[in-house]
C-alpha cells in the first residue's frame, strides 16, 4: 500500500513552503487593504459597518455557493481542490471583514452575541479542518485510495494477517542438537500483550490527534528488541508484523484524521446554515432600523 | 433475497445536511420565539444606549418609521423620509434651523468660511491619505443633501460609549485645507483671538502707562490693580475670561463720571420731558394758536419726548415735519411749519396731560419702538425710572397752568385781541413791543398788571423752598412791589383781566382743537373719546384751574384777582379761602397736608393775608412765601424750608428733578435702569445715520458727552441693518455662539504654572501669551481707541498682540498634549440646547 504526498497526488495539505508564504501575504494584503478601505470609507462621513457588513455578507454568500457547488456539481478532482483552495482565502478575508465589522470588539445583545457565536463556530471549524489539511501534509500523507469506510476492513485484514503470521509454525532446525530456545513463545507473548489488542481496533486516538508517534515507537522498539535475540526465521517473522503494526497504525491514523475530517463538517456546514438565517434577519433589521449615514 | 435495509451505509453528506436544514429551522424557531418572548423590540437592538439616551425606552422615539408594536419595525423596510430619525432628534435638542448643515451653520457662514480658508488651501500639501479619501469616497454629495446626526453620533455602541468623539480624519473629508495634524500643516492663527472686539473699551496700555500711575502718584490710598487676576476672572465659566463687576474694578476712578459730579458743564441729568423754546412772538404773529406757552424756555424738545410723541404716524409724521426747524428762531418758517409747530405745541400739551391724568404706562406702553412688541411693566418702569406724578403736575402747574382747560377746550387762534389768556405770555415775550402789540392803552393798569404777570411767569425766580428738587416757595423779585400795585390797579378795573382771560377760556374751546379732531385720522375715535373726556374733566375743574392758573400766572398780582370778582359770576377764591383741591389723581397723598397741617396753613394764610391787606393799606407789599409756594405747586406747602442746594446738586445721587423748563433725571449710578432700558429699546431701532425718534434717544445717550457716559467704557457695534446695540452684557458662553474655536484658560494656567516651574517658559504668566504690543504707548491707545470710533466689531486694534500658532505648538504636537480637532474646535457652533423636560406638576 503506498502513502504519498500531495505535491504528488494531489491530497489534503499546503503548498510548499514558499507558496504558503504568498499565500498568507496575500491573505494578509488584502485584509489590510480591507482596513484601509473601511477607514477611508468611514472619514468619508459615512457609516462603515455597512461596507464590511455587505463585504462580510458577500462572503458568507460565496462560501455557501462553494459549498452548493461541492455538493451538486460533479468537479473535477483539480477544480474541486482550486475551488477549496479560495474557499479556505475567502474564509480567511472573512475573518478580517468579521473583525472589522465587529470593530474588534465583543457583542452586547443577545442577537449579535449569536450572530457572534455562529460566525465564530463557523470561521473555528474552517480553520480546524483547514489545520487538519496541513497537518497531514505537515506530519504524514494519507492514502487517500483507502477511504474512511474501508478503514475498518482493512484493520480487519491486518489482524487476521498478523495473527497468521503468529500462528505459522517454524520449521525444525536439524542443525542445532540443542533445544531451541522458545522464540515462539516469545512472539506469542509478544501478541498476546501488545498485538492482538492493537490489532482489535482503533487505537492511540490522541497520540494521532496530536501527531505524536510515541505509541508506534514503543511498540516497534518491542519488536526490535526481540528481533535481537531470535532466529533468522523470527526475525523474518517479527519484520512482517512490524510491517503490519506500522500500516496498522497509519490506517489509525487515517482514521483518526478523516473521522475529524467529516466531524468538523458537521459543525461546520450546520452552523453556517443557521448563520445565514442570522445573517438575513441581522441585514433586514439593520435596514430597518437605518438612521441615515449609509 | 432482497438485501437488508442495514446493510446500506447512510450516506454522511445527507445526515449532515439534513443536521444542517433542522438546525436552520431551530434557529429561525429561536430567533421567532425570543422575538415573541422578549419585550418590544429590544431584542433587536444591536447594543445598548449610550447612558445619556439610556432612559428611552421606546424604539419609535428615535427610529420614527419603526412604530410601536412587535412588527411594525418592518415598515423601516419601506424607503421613507430619510431624514425623519434626524429630526427626532431635534425634539429633544434644540437646534437652529440649519441643524442639518455641516457645522449647524447657515450656508452664508459656511460661504464665508470656505472662500477664506481656500486661499489657505493652495498653500497647504494635501496629506495622500485626504487625497485618497477625496477621491474615493467624495463628501460633497455627502454633505450637500444635508447631514443626519448620525452621521458622526452612532448609538448603540454601549452604556460607556462617547457619541461626541470624532476621528480627525472625519473634520478633515469636508475641509478645503487638509493636514495631518496640529503641529504639521494647520494653518497659522490669524489675528487670534481678536475676532471681535472687546466689549468693555479698556485701554490697557493707557491705564498701565498714564492713569495707574498718576492716580498712584495723586492719590496713594487707592488700589491699583497690581495683577492681571484683579481684574479678571475664568473661575465662574471657564470658557469666557471674563471681567470683574465694575464695583470691583472701576468704580473708585469711574463712578463719579457716571453720576456726572465730574462734569463740567452742561446739565448732569437727562432732560426727558421739556418745554421747549419756542418763537413765541413769531407764532403769535402768524396768528398760530398755541395757547399757553413760556417765552422764556429755551430747551431742546428732548428725543424722549420724540419719542412719546412719534409713537404713532400721525406724531411721527409731526416729528419729521418740525425735525430741521429752528424752534426758537421761527421767523423764516413757513406757513406749514408754522402749523407743524403749532401742532408739536399742542401734542407736548397733550402729552403732558397724558402723563398727569393717566398713568406713565399708559404713555408709555403703545410705544412703537420694538417692532410693535409690547412693552413690559418692568421696562415701562425703567424707562420712567418711576417717575413721580408730582414731578409732572408740579412742572405743568408752574410752566402750563391752564392745561386742563386748554386740553379741554383746545387751541384758538391767537388773535392778539381774543388771546388773553396767552397774551400774558405773549406780551411778556417782547421786551420792547411792537406798534402793533402796544397799543396806546396797553399803557392802562390792565396792560401793566398782565406785563408784570408774565415778567414774574418767565423769568422763573429763584427757589427759596424745594422739597425733592420741586420748587416750594420762590423768592420775591424786585418789581413785585410794584406789580403788587399794579394789582391794586387792577382792582379798580373790576376784573377786566378775568374778564379776558374768561373770554379768551370761553372762546378759545374746541374751534382749534376740533380743528386739530378734524386732522385726525378717521380711526382716532378713541383720541377724541379722550379729547371729549378730557373737556369734560376740565369742566368741573376749570374754575379751579382757572382760578389756580390766573393765581399761579400771576403771583403777585394773586391778590388782585383772587379778590376780584368776575362779571360772569363764576367762582374766583380769595386769598384767604383754601385753593381748590385738585382732581383727586392728581394729588399725591404722602406730599399733601394733613388736616391738622391744612389748618394751621389756613390760618397762616389768614394771617398773611390780613398781613398783606394791611401792607397794601400801607402801600408796603412784602412777598408771602406760603402764597408763593402755593401758587408753584398747587398743593398747599407742608412748610417752606429755605435751601441752598440746587435741585442738581439735590439729585446728587441719582434721581428726578426740575430746572428751568425741563425735566430731568440724574443716573443713579453703574447699571442704571433709565438709560440702560432707553438704550436696549433703541438700539435696534436706531441705525447709525438714522434721523428717528428712536436714533434720536440712542444718540443723545451714546454721545461722547451723554449723561452716564456709558458709551465710554460699552462699546457700541452697528449691527448692518439691524440698528445698534450697546454692549452692556459681558461675553458669556452663549455670546460664543457662531464661533468654531474653544479656548479654556484654566488648563492653561496649571500648564503655564508648572512649565514655568520647570523651566519650559519664562515666568511671565498672563505675559506669556498675551504680550503687549510694541509701539509708543500714545500711539497703541490712539490705535485702540480709535477701532471703538466706528461700529464694526470686528475691526479692532488691540493693546495686545496676536497668539501664534508656534506658541500653541510648544505642547500641542505629538509627544506633549492633544491635538485632535475637537480640541479647539467645536462643531455645532450655535449650540445645542437640551431644553428642560416638560413635566407636570405631580397633583393630590
Amino acid at each position: 500500500m503506498r502513502s504519498v504526498g500531495r505535491q504528488s497526488n494531489g491530497s489534503i495539505g499546503g503548498r510548499s513552503p514558499a507558496g504558503q508564504a504568498v499565500q498568507v501575504l496575500v491573505i494578509a494584503a488584502i485584509a489590510i487593504g480591507l482596513f484601509a478601505l473601511v477607514s477611508v470609507y468611514g472619514n468619508g462621513l459615512r457609516d462603515p459597518r455597512y461596507l464590511d457588513g455587505w463585504v462580510l455578507a458577500a462572503g458568507i454568500g460565496l462560501q455557501l455557493v462553494f459549498h452548493t457547488a461541492m455538493k451538486t456539481a460533479r468537479l473535477a478532482r483539480r477544480s474541486a481542490l482550486r475551488f477549496r483552495t479560495v474557499h479556505i482565502l475567502v474564509g480567511y478575508l472573512l475573518i478580517a471583514a468579521f473583525l472589522s465589522h465587529s470593530d474588534f470588539s465583543l457583542p452586547d445583545t443577545s442577537l449579535e452575541w449569536a450572530l457572534w457565536a455562529s460566525f465564530v463556530l463557523v470561521t473555528l471549524s474552517g480553520i480546524f479542518g483547514t489545520y487538519l489539511a496541513w497537518s497531514l501534509q505537515a506530519k504524514r500523507g494519507i492514502d487517500e485510495r483507502v477511504g474512511y469506510d474501508r478503514i475498518p476492513a482493512r484493520r480487519a485484514e491486518l489482524a487476521r494477517e498478523v495473527h497468521a503470521v503468529i500462528a505459522k509454525a517454524a520449521p525444525p532446525d536439524a542443525t542445532i542438537a540443542l533445544p531451541a530456545p522458545p522464540y515462539h513463545a516469545w512472539i506469542a507473548d509478544l501478541y498476546a500483550n501488545h498485538l492482538r489488542d492493537f490489532f482489535q481496533g482503533q487505537r492511540n486516538f490522541t497520540a494521532h490527534l496530536v501527531g505524536s508517534r510515541g505509541p508506534l515507537k514503543r511498540l516497534t522498539d518491542e519488536i526490535d528488541t526481540l528481533s535481537s535475540y531470535v532466529d533468522q526465521e523470527s526475525k523474518a517473522k517479527l519484520a512482517a508484523i512490524k510491517t503490519l503494526v506500522e500500516e496498522k497504525d497509519r490506517l489509525d491514523f487515517a482514521r483518526v484524521y478523516l473521522g475529524l475530517t467529516k466531524g468538523w463538517l458537521f459543525v461546520h456546514v450546520p452552523v453556517t446554515y443557521a448563520l445565514t438565517v442570522l445573517v438575513v434577519a441581522h441585514i433586514l433589521v439593520v435596514y430597518a432600523f437605518a438612521s441615515g449615514a449609509w | 433475497m432482497r438485501r437488508p435495509k442495514a446493510a446500506t451505509p447512510a450516506n454522511p453528506n445527507s445526515r449532515r445536511d439534513r443536521l444542517a436544514s433542522m438546525l436552520a429551522l431551530a434557529t429561525v424557531i429561536c430567533l421567532a420565539a425570543a422575538f415573541l418572548f422578549s419585550r418590544d423590540t429590544q431584542f433587536l437592538m444591536p447594543g445598548p444606549l449610550a447612558s445619556v439616551h439610556g432612559a428611552i425606552e421606546n424604539c419609535s422615539a428615535c427610529h420614527t418609521k419603526s412604530g410601536t408594536g412587535k412588527l411594525r419595525w418592518i415598515h423601516g423596510l419601506v424607503a421613507g423620509n430619510p431624514r425623519a430619525d434626524s429630526k427626532a432628534c431635534l425634539t429633544c435638542h434644540k437646534m437652529p434651523k440649519t441643524a442639518f448643515n455641516a457645522h449647524s451653520a447657515s450656508n452664508a457662514v459656511l460661504k464665508e468660511s470656505t472662500d477664506r480658508l481656500r486661499k489657505i488651501a493652495a498653500a497647504t500639501p494635501e496629506p495622500l491619505a485626504a487625497r485618497a479619501q477625496d477621491s474615493a469616497f467624495p463628501t460633497h454629495d455627502v454633505v450637500a443633501s444635508g447631514l443626519d446626526c448620525a452621521t458622526c453620533h452612532q448609538e448603540h455602541q454601549g452604556v460607556h460609549f462617547n457619541l461626541t468623539k470624532i476621528a480627525n480624519e472625519r473634520c478633515r473629508s469636508c475641509h478645503v485645507v487638509k493636514f495631518d495634524s496640529f503641529d504639521s500643516h494647520h494653518p497659522k492663527f490669524e489675528n487670534y483671538p481678536f475676532k471681535r472686539r472687546t466689549r468693555i473699551v479698556y485701554d490697557h496700555a493707557g491705564h498701565f502707562d498714564k492713569h495707574f500711575p498718576e492716580v498712584a502718584e495723586k492719590y496713594p490710598a487707592k488700589r491699583i490693580p497690581d495683577t492681571c487676576s484683579a481684574c479678571h476672572d475664568s473661575r465662574s465659566d471657564k470658557r469666557v475670561m471674563a471681567v470683574a463687576p465694575f464695583d470691583k474694578t472701576c468704580t473708585a476712578c469711574h463712578l463719579d463720571q457716571i453720576v456726572g459730579k465730574e462734569r463740567a458743564s452742561g446739565p448732569k441729568g437727562i432732560a426727558f420731558l421739556t418745554l421747549p423754546g419756542l418763537d413765541v412772538k413769531v407764532l403769535k404773529d402768524k396768528n398760530a394758536a398755541i395757547g399757553e406757552w413760556p417765552e422764556a424756555s429755551e430747551a431742546e424738545l428732548s428725543p424722549f419726548m420724540k419719542v412719546m410723541i412719534g409713537r404713532d404716524e400721525r406724531g411721527r409724521a409731526l416729528i419729521k415735519a418740525v425735525d430741521g426747524v429752528n424752534l426758537q428762531d421761527l421767523s423764516a418758517a413757513s406757513d406749514d411749519q408754522i402749523k407743524a409747530v403749532t401742532a408739536l405745541v399742542w401734542e407736548i400739551k397733550r402729552l403732558f396731560y397724558a402723563l398727569i391724568s393717566g398713568k406713565a404706562s399708559d404713555v408709555l406702553a403703545d410705544l412703537d419702538v420694538g417692532n410693535g412688541v409690547k412693552l413690559s411693566a418692568g421696562l415701562i418702569t425703567d424707562l420712567t425710572a418711576s417717575i413721580p406724578r408730582d414731578v409732572v403736575i408740579s412742572a405743568q402747574q408752574e410752566w402750563l397752568p391752564d392745561l386742563a382747560a386748554e386740553i379741554a377746550n383746545g387751541p384758538k387762534a391767537s388773535a392778539p385781541e381774543q388771546a388773553g389768556w396767552s397774551t400774558a405770555i405773549e406780551e411778556a415775550s417782547s421786551e420792547e413791543p411792537s406798534d402793533a402789540d402796544a397799543p396806546e392803552d396797553d399803557t392802562s393798569v390792565e396792560a401793566q398788571v398782565e406785563q408784570t404777570v408774565s415778567k414774574a411767569k418767565l423769568d422763573p425766580p429763584v427757589c427759596t423752598a424745594s422739597i425733592f428738587g420741586q420748587c416750594l416757595a420762590f423768592k420775591a423779585q424786585k418789581d413785585i412791589a410794584g406789580a403788587a400795585k399794579a394789582k391794586a390797579a387792577a382792582e379798580e378795573t373790576g376784573g377786566k383781566t378775568d374778564e379776558t382771560d374768561d373770554a379768551a377760556i370761553e372762546n378759545s374751546p374746541s374751534e382749534a382743537l376740533e380743528g386739530e379732531e378734524a386732522d385726525l385720522p378717521e380711526g382716532s375715535e378713541e383720541e377724541k373719546a379722550d379729547t371729549a373726556e378730557a373737556k369734560a374733566d376740565a369742566r368741573s375743574a376749570n374754575s379751579a384751574s382757572d382760578t389756580q392758573a390766573t393765581a399761579e400766572d400771576a403771583p403777585a398780582g394773586n391778590t388782585g384777582n383772587a379778590n376780584a370778582k368776575p362779571d360772569d359770576g363764576k367762582a374766583t377764591l380769595s386769598a384767604d379761602e383754601r385753593p381748590p383741591v385738585k382732581a383727586a389723581d392728581q394729588t399725591d397723598d404722602l406730599l399733601a397736608p394733613t388736616e391738622q397741617e391744612r389748618r394751621a396753613i389756613e390760618a397762616h394764610n389768614k394771617h398773611a393775608a390780613s398781613a398783606t391787606r394791611d401792607k397794601e393799606a400801607a402801600g408796603d407789599v412784602a412777598p408771602d412765601l406760603s402764597a408763593a409756594a402755593e401758587l408753584q405747586t398747587g398743593v398747599a406747602p407742608v412748610a417752606g424750608i429755605a435751601s441752598d442746594v440746587d435741585p442738581e446738586s439735590w439729585a446728587e445721587y441719582g434721581g428726578w428733578y426740575r430746572q428751568d423748563y425741563a425735566i430731568l433725571y440724574r443716573p443713579t449710578g453703574h447699571k442704571d435702569k433709565f438709560i440702560y432700558s432707553w438704550l436696549t429699546l433703541t438700539g435696534p431701532q436706531a441705525p447709525k445715520g438714522d434721523t428717528s425718534p428712536a436714533a434720536a434717544v440712542f444718540d443723545f445717550l451714546t454721545h461722547k458727552d451723554a449723561q452716564g457716559s456709558c458709551t465710554k467704557c460699552h462699546s457700541v457695534d452697528d449691527l448692518k441693518g439691524k440698528g445698534r446695540i450697546v454692549n452692556f452684557s459681558p461675553p458669556s458662553a452663549e455670546s460664543k455662539q457662531g464661533r468654531f474655536t474653544n479656548f479654556i484658560h484654566e488648563p492653561h494656567f496649571q500648564a503655564v504654572g508648572i512649565g514655568q516651574r520647570i523651566g519650559i517658559v519664562e515666568n511671565r504668566g498672563c505675559l506669556t501669551c498675551h504680550v503687549l504690543a510694541k509701539a509708543p504707548p500714545s500711539e497703541k491707545t490712539s490705535l485702540y481707541l480709535k477701532s471703538y470710533e466706528q461700529g464694526n466689531p470686528r475691526h479692532f486694534v488691540s493693546n495686545f498682540g496676536e497668539v501664534k500658532k508656534d506658541l500653541c505648538q510648544t505642547c500641542h504636537n505629538v509627544s506633549t498634549a492633544r491635538q485632535d480637532c475637537l480640541l479647539c474646535h467645536k462643531y455645532h457652533v450655535n449650540g445645542v440646547d437640551t431644553p428642560i423636560m416638560n413635566t407636570k406638576i405631580p397633583s393630590q
